[in-house]
């Protein structure tokens, strides 16, 4: 690897650190590593951006990274034998989920998924990964040539630091119906709604019925008793008191019948018309969400 | 895999697709004259040609004020909904049944699965209740100066069409964009405009435009000249230094006939970068809504909040006198503005030059200038990491600037290579 890229990357990434707690995560001490020598390969830095210029890079889709708490993104560029070309960018969000949740939401529907990192993903000559609060895109460009994104893959994986499993919530979903690698989170609005914070939905097909089950987790059970008031104002329930844990359903204006639950820190339930049997399904999905 | 496929892939994989609405709060800035003093942003004068809101005509029935998308004949609300931050397609329905009609996407967002969240919406309803709008972003454009590479392959517009289609679950959009344009050759590219025009005639778009969120004037003129598109997709708010350039080009293609559609009008949503001080959203909107020749504009929101925000809006765009001050006095709070007062001169124990700092600080985030930044930066005795060794600042600005991290940030770009410096 170039110096000059080293001393970019290395002063770029570790000079402003992560703001909230991803234990994992090390930019400062993991930022030399970052773009790693690929044999064969010749690395040439490109440019770096931050949450005031992304939109410079990637523009109206800059929005959406910036919803999951996107800090930086470096940019690399490989050239290699017989003129191949590796772009490789690497996004830093504030912590694991956040980048886990950018990476949900881009990730296509159906596709394979690749064991690099937490998980990843790949087409004819372009793949993506996340690890840690890292999401990772890289495109092969250049005469036809062998797929050589998994051998980057796999150095950028071992160069980043941080966790490579996904959100523990997403343990607590049940099995049944559920479709697999479909799961979308948000750091605020969820469903819609600017009370409704760090929220998982998972959506489910069950005896040809849709619904998505889904999981809020509070600060704690005043924080959690908090959005249940607010989100009885927003159905115009009748105001009673909301004890620690509870259950009810609430007529959500904007997303229909709403089955809720909550217990401590945790707020979940069914959305989206939930079938008799989705009741089972979240009675499940509390028990587990309860352990974690 | 052959050049072109490659590259079309690439660009499609790492870039998203083109412009769109992304306002960041360093986006625009206040208006600073040629000496760099700050002043006051002055809202542009509401063009007095026609009524800022022309009331509904005896045929339509009560409803929101609508305006006609030029050339197209579309009669639009005023206020219409950017969707690419959207995932939930309970906020669509909830736009479309709270009277909004046209929703903005492009191909890229988020690789494609927004227009897949709006197939699960827009095939259930009736056609002609919406205006369904997309963007195409080539592969082949190189985005540092603004034009296509020579191997561009129009072809690559009616692939890229044909797939939001499917995403779409439609069979023609109503408007399709080439995507973030902001230089004249490449919005008058033969090839493409070609392309764009047998997308139209071949009935899978009604109409054809461009996006531009910079060199906007130069991109609404040649749009213009083209005598092609009918619609242009622009930024256009108060914070824009040269908002009046932008104002005076929007009213000559509004008068040749093209629809204008404005974007990023909420200008960053913060005013500064600390997002502490929201910015007045309504009055924002409502302030390019003021400018008659503006035809709808496409706020992005992820909450049904922020929808009823803009519902409101789009029944009552009238910007009051209230709302007007308010797009005024925060220009004149502590912001990304160094007023060069000097009181922190001579107050860091370590001896770093911060009134340079602050102003190269200045340079670099408020003017969106990081060559003059970094020239002033290098000018500079600078140790390698500093404010590394002092746990706490003890330089007060005069502003409440947070001066550490301001020196911290500003001080990486000494090691940027120039060439990336854009």
């Amino acid at each position: 690897m170039q110096p000059v890229l080293i001393l970019c990357v290395a002063l770029l990434l570790g000079a402003t650190p992560p703001k909230a707690a991803d234990s994992h995560s090390q930019p400062a001490k993991a930022a030399a590593k970052t773009f790693p020598e690929v044999p064969g390969f010749r690395a040439t830095p490109g440019p770096s951006y931050g949450p005031d210029n992304l939109f410079e890079y990637i523009d109206g889709g800059a929005d959406a990274f910036l919803q999951f708490d996107f800090e930086e993104l470096q940019t690399a560029a490989y050239l290699g034998p017989d003129k191949v070309e590796v772009t490789v960018d690497i996004y830093r969000h504030r912590d694991a989920d956040r980048a886990y949740g950018m990476y949900a939401l881009e990730r296509p529907a159906g596709s394979a998924p690749i064991a690099v990192g937490v998980e990843g993903y790949a087409g004819t000559d372009h793949l993506a990964f996340v690890k840690g609060a890292f999401y990772v895109k890289m495109v092969q460009a250049g005469p036809k040539a062998d797929f050589v994104l998994t051998r980057f893959a796999g150095r950028l994986a071992h160069a980043l630091p941080g966790r490579t499993s996904p959100p523990a919530v997403l343990a607590a979903f049940p099995d049944g119906g559920r479709l697999p690698r479909a799961e979308k989170l948000a750091p605020r609005n969820f469903l819609g709604h600017a009370f409704l914070r760090d929220g998982v939905a998972v959506p489910y097909k069950v005896d040809g019925a849709s619904f998505r089950l889904f999981a809020v987790r509070g600060k704690d059970a005043a924080d959690v008793r908090n959005m249940v008031e607010r989100y009885r104002a927003v159905a115009k329930a009748p105001a009673s008191e909301v004890k620690t844990a509870g259950s009810e359903r609430l007529k959500d204006p904007y997303n229909g019948e709403v089955l809720l639950r909550w217990d401590g820190p945790w707020l979940w339930g069914a959305v989206d018309q939930p079938p008799s049997l989705g009741q089972q399904l979240v009675d499940d999905l509390g028990k587990r969400l309860l352990r974690l | 895999m052959s050049d072109s496929k490659s590259s079309i892939e690439r660009r499609e994989f790492l870039k998203l697709g083109g412009a769109g609405i992304a306002a960041s709060a360093l986006s625009a800035c206040a208006t600073v004259t040629a000496d760099q003093k700050v002043q006051p942003v002055a809202a542009a004068p509401a063009p007095q040609t026609e009524p800022a809101v022309p009331a509904p005509t005896h045929s339509e029935p009560a409803g929101p004020p609508m305006r006609t998308l030029g050339r197209t004949g579309l009669r639009v609300p005023t206020v219409s909904m950017g969707v690419m931050n959207a995932d939930n397609p309970n906020l669509v329905k909830a736009a479309l049944d709270g009277g909004m009609v046209l929703l903005d996407t492009a191909h890229g967002y988020q690789e494609g699965r927004n227009e897949e969240m709006l197939g699960t919406v827009l095939p259930a309803r009736k056609r002609d209740s919406f205006v369904l709008c997309t963007k195409v972003y080539l592969s082949t454009f190189e985005r540092k100066g603004g034009t296509f590479l020579p191997q561009t392959r129009p072809a690559e517009i009616t692939e890229k069409l044909d797939l939001s289609l499917k995403r779409l679950g439609l069979d023609h959009v109503d408007i399709l964009y080439l995507h973030c344009q902001y230089v004249r050759e490449s919005v008058l590219h033969e090839g493409l405009l070609e392309a764009l025009v047998k997308a139209k005639s071949s009935g899978k778009t009604r109409f054809i435009g461009v996006s531009t969120h910079k060199n906007e004037p130069v991109v609404l003129r040649a749009a213009v000249e083209a005598k092609l598109y009918d619609v242009v997709l622009t930024s256009y708010n108060f914070r824009q230094d040269h908002h009046l350039e932008v104002q005076k080009a929007i009213g000559e293609a509004a008068r040749a006939g093209l629809g204008i559609v404005a974007m990023k009008t909420q200008a960053g949503v913060y005013w500064n970068e600390d997002k502490k001080t929201p910015i007045n959203m309504k009055a924002a909107l409502k302030w390019a809504l003021r400018d008659p020749n503006v035809h709808t504009a496409i706020p992005g929101f992820v909450s049904f909040d922020e929808l009823e925000d803009d519902l409101q809006v789009m029944r009552d765009p009238v910007l009051t006198a209230d709302e007007e001050k308010s797009l005024v006095e925060p220009a004149k709070v502590a912001g990304l503005y160094c007023q060069g007062c000097d009181t922190c001169a001579g107050q860091c124990p370590e001896g770093l030059p911060i009134p340079d700092l602050m102003r190269s600080y200045m340079y670099g985030h408020a003017y969106r200038n990081r060559e003059a930044a970094q020239s002033l930066l290098l000018t500079l005795d600078l140790p390698a990491t500093p404010c590394d060794d002092c746990e706490h600042c003890t330089v007060a600005c005069a502003k409440g600037f947070d001066v550490r991290k301001r020196v911290r940030d500003i001080a990486r770009l000494r090691h940027v290579p120039r060439e990336f410096l854009i």
